[in-house]
């Protein structure tokens, strides 16, 4: 019996600590294994965030190419501190030591979905029998093509074996690499099917459902209600999810509102995951248990462009004038009152998180010491101007002797543009400049007053025709957004270009169109030697003034707070397909 | 009558077509392209705007000649191709397919909720005329007329939606669509929608029963010993109802042309409003032609349809 009762304990004992031993290596195991796979994640976007087309090749709106990303990794994408995070290369991309070839291979686990591999015959086929086809009108050949002979040519691809492709160019351009970063394919053997018929493949019904995609990215395309929801389900087979099984969740749903206050009062009761917050409900929700609020640097910047077009006030002309126009106007204000401190003010075309931003050579106009309205005032006096006095307040009189009125033009709609037109009015007061503040819809803004053609002459209007040109209506000043690409910010130039395509404000610069010219050829293959030139670029821009840089804005993201894996940044999305919930 | 009604129809046709005709060439006359909304993307990437412009407008053959561009257009209507609507990437008949439901379920309990709820209390303010509800039904029916209806639905998701937690703060599309989910969802929509009409029936029904109850035949009938409940149900309301007709129906074609709109934008419910709305900002000109000519034949059939009823509620109308 008691043999029966020892054995009985040992038993125990043993069970026992067989079942604390199993307990603790489930624990461990559980606790190394992947994150649990469940829910879906909404994300609110509002209406004008909506994607045209998941036929990414037609797509000019930056929605499309998010949308047809969920389902299509490109070659690589960016972190926060802009480094490169390879997607399909199965290594970066080798240059060639002139800078001329560019060899890619591509990872040889990518499967379209019909189980058939994806190969550089793939990549190679999307570039020269699409994107660089007559018949398709590729929107963005301008990335592709360079300048040969005073003429465009494409660049050529070629494959080399089949997961190794080679782009080469007949001229340097260090800066393409980025485009080449972004590259996504089509599967050939769907595309030949709609080659040469643009109606075919605009309707190809493969390409608006994306049912092609394997396993080329986190998500599958499940379902698109235009104007409500972009629907995707996990994808089971994404080549990065073999080791923890990402992405974690069972859905991933983009949601459109009508109105950004309704998003925001979905996320409030829990029926989003994720939207953007404007600055003014920002310390609501940070007051919230339920919400995690990210303030997050963004490609966004405000300008103030001086007309120096012949309609134009002549003293815009004048770089002096313009950078005493922009010591008067306080940004510091417009960051903390207007934007309530999430923007910082802007000097140059160059964002401060980009990797080419140079704080020690741009003018910091706007921002103490150089915000001093009395110095602009001298400024102004030396630039041969004189003043009078009205009713007590100091005029500035142009060089016909009239009081100064400057036209500033802009679009409605928007409560921070209608404030910042208001203090600028109020700032250029202040130094004897009467600012007349004019709202006009887009399109009028667009075709009155920025795109121009030379007087008498049979032209195209267009947004640069040359120094001569002008617009329909006169205008002094315009309030604009912008947005920039910070790791290759030599895109501006179609901005600060003599030739740049947008220069709508008519600046010329023999400096400026020099030192583009570099960045873009073998001088700046050196990262080094292009910092320097970056460095140089902002510094002329700034001094020149063609426009008043205002401010880079700040955007804040709220979370429900069981997300887990966001690494806040400019980039922050570049990780998703590994966010969770808790 | 028969007659008439052809006739109407031939009367519709020709309308529709020169209103259809109207749209095409103003839409393409105006100053607007449909580059202009990319412009600042095209510049974030550095590129050259007219060769995207270009590029955009060969390939939708928005290049050719505007009557080339008409005709073209023309014929593949008449072959029921309502084309392409290259701002969501789908065919125009599709896209209108996949979204018309949304705006007819809130367009139509509005209106039978509007209808019920107006008429109905309209009656009773009227019967009990001077009472206390009588000036409940006066007061509601000012508060009514005066709330804009985007701002009640901003009001009602704030209340219901945030607050209390009872509907969801969206339209919800996942519901099907004669589901009781989806019916419970349309209730605050429905009320967003319909306050302001139904207000404006209570009040019309009101004072067209006011009317009606002092005229000689409603004394009549009362003589004859009739019920009360006869006197206002066969003769009091069928008198009344005839201004209520037009009335409603007027504000039906305001309805779908407006009001509905603007409530779908605020519950996200993604009805041909919202569709309307963004081809317009898009500058997709075929959806913005095709949706003009579907809201052209409802208001034209919507008044077809009133002269008809016309003739029922009132058999001394004739159309010969």
């Amino acid at each position: 019996m008691r043999e029966r009762k020892r054995l009985y304990k040992a038993g125990l004992i043993n069970g026992l600590a067989v079942f604390v031993v199993t307990a603790l290596l489930t624990g461990l195991i559980s606790g190394c294994a992947a994150p649990a796979v469940r829910g879906s994640f909404i994300e609110g976007d509002v209406s004008g965030g909506e994607a045209e087309t998941l036929n990414w090749i037609l797509a000019a709106d930056a929605s499309s190419f998010g949308y047809v990303g969920f389902t299509l990794e490109s070659l690589a994408n960016y972190d926060n501190k802009f480094e490169i995070v390879l997607r399909c290369l199965a290594r970066d991309i080798e240059v060639s030591p002139d800078g001329l070839v560019y060899t890619i291979t591509i990872r040889d686990d990518l499967k379209w979905s019909d189980g058939s591999q994806v190969t550089a015959e793939d990549y190679v086929y999307t570039l020269k029998n699409l994107m660089f086809s007559d018949w398709l009108n590729y929107n963005y050949k301008d990335d592709w093509q360079e300048e040969v002979g005073g003429g465009k040519v494409f660049v050529t691809p070629a494959v080399v074996d089949g997961t190794t492709f080679t782009i080469t160019r007949q001229t340097v351009q260090p800066e393409f690499i980025y485009t080449l970063y972004g590259v996504i394919p089509y599967p050939k053997y769907i595309a030949v099917k709609y080659e040469g018929d643009v109606t075919a493949f605009t309707q190809a019904k493969e390409f608006n459902d994306l049912s092609y995609t394997g396993n080329m990215g986190p998500y599958k395309f499940k379902q698109w209600l235009k104007n409500d929801k972009y629907v995707l389900s996990r994808n089971l087979d994404y080549f990065l999810g073999k080791i923890d099984g990402a992405p974690f969740f069972e859905e991933y749903i983009v949601k459109m509102f009508g109105t950004s206050a309704v998003m925001q009062a979905a996320l409030e009761a829990g029926d989003i995951t994720y939207s953007g917050i404007e600055p003014q409900n920002v310390a609501k929700f940070k007051k919230m248990p339920g919400i995690n609020v990210y303030t997050v640097p963004t490609r966004g910047y405000n300008i103030i462009a001086y007309n120096q077009r012949d309609n134009g006030w002549e003293g815009l002309r004048n770089k002096e004038v313009r950078q005493a126009l922009s010591m008067a106007i306080d940004k510091e204000t417009i960051s903390k009152k207007i934007f309530l401190g999430f923007a910082e003010p802007a000097y140059s075309f160059i964002p401060s998180s980009s990797p080419w931003y140079s704080d020690n050579t741009v003018m910091k106009l706007g921002v103490a010491p150089l915000n001093d309205k009395q110095k602009a005032i001298e400024m102004l006096k030396a630039a041969g101007y004189e003043y009078t006095k009205s009713d007590g307040h100091d005029v500035l009189l142009g060089k016909d002797g009239k009081p100064v009125k400057l036209l500033m033009v802009t679009t409605p709609g928007s409560d921070v543009v209608e404030s910042m037109s208001l203090l600028v009015k109020q700032e250029l007061a202040a130094i004897g400049i009467d600012v007349e503040v004019k709202w006009v819809q887009w399109p009028t803004l667009l075709r009155q007053y920025m795109m121009n053609k030379e007087p008498g002459a049979n032209q195209e209007p267009r947004y640069n025709n040359g120094p001569r040109a002008v617009s329909e209506d006169a205008w002094d000043m315009t309030l604009m957004g912008h947005n920039t690409d910070a790791l290759a910010p030599s895109g501006s130039r179609v901005f600060f270009a003599s030739d740049g395509g947008l220069n709508s404000f008519g600046f010329f610069n023999d400096r400026v169109d020099r030192l583009f010219q570099k960045i873009r050829s073998k001088e700046g293959l050196d990262k080094g030697d292009r910092s320097l030139m970056y460095g140089e670029l902002a510094r002329v821009i700034s001094e020149e003034q063609p426009v008043d840089f205002v401010t880079y804005t700040r955007a804040n993201r709220g979370f429900q707070k069981n997300v887990r894996g966001i690494e806040p940044g400019i980039n922050m999305g570049y990780n998703y397909y590994l966010w969770r919930f808790e | 009558m028969r007659s008439y009604i052809i006739k109407r129809l031939i009367y519709s046709v020709i309308i529709a077509w020169g209103i259809m005709t109207i749209t095409f060439i103003l839409l393409r006359l105006g100053p607007t392209s449909p580059v202009d909304r990319y412009i600042l993307n095209i510049a974030a990437r550095g590129q050259d705007v007219e060769s995207v412009r270009q590029a955009i407008e060969a390939r939708y053959g928005l290049d050719k000649p505007l009557i080339e561009q008409y005709f073209t257009y023309m014929g593949n209507l008449l072959q029921g191709n309502w084309g392409w609507s290259f701002s969501t990437s789908q065919s125009v008949a599709d896209l209108i397919a996949s979204h018309w439901i949304y705006s007819f379920q809130l367009i139509l309990l509005a209106t039978i909720f509007a209808i019920i709820l107006g008429v109905g209390l309209g009656m009773l303010a009227a019967v009990k005329q001077n009472t206390r509800i009588d000036y409940a039904a006066s007061i509601f029916s000012f508060i009514g007329i005066s709330i804009p209806g985007f701002w009640l639905g901003l009001m009602l998701i704030m209340v219901f939606g945030v607050y209390l937690g009872w509907f969801k703060t969206y339209y919800d599309t996942a519901y099907p669509v004669w589901s009781l989910e989806n019916i419970r969802q349309l209730i605050l929509p429905v009320l967003a929608l319909s306050i302001g009409a139904l207000a404006g029936y209570l009040r019309y029904t009101r004072s067209s029963m006011l009317d009606n109850l002092h005229k000689d035949f409603v004394t009549t009938a009362r003589a004859k010993g009739l019920t009360e409940k006869a006197v206002i149900g066969k003769h009091v309301l069928r008198n009344a109802v005839l201004p209520l007709v037009t009335i409603i129906m007027f504000d039906l074609g305001s309805v779908v042309f407006g009001g509905a709109y603007l409530t779908e934008i605020v519950f996200g419910i993604p009805g041909l409003g919202q569709v309307s709305f963004n081809a317009i900002f898009a500058n997709d000109y075929a959806v913005v032609v095709a949706v003009t000519l579907i809201g052209t034949f409802l208001v034209l059939f919507i008044n077809l349809a009133t002269d008809v009823i016309y003739t029922y509620l009132d058999p001394r109308i004739r159309y010969d």
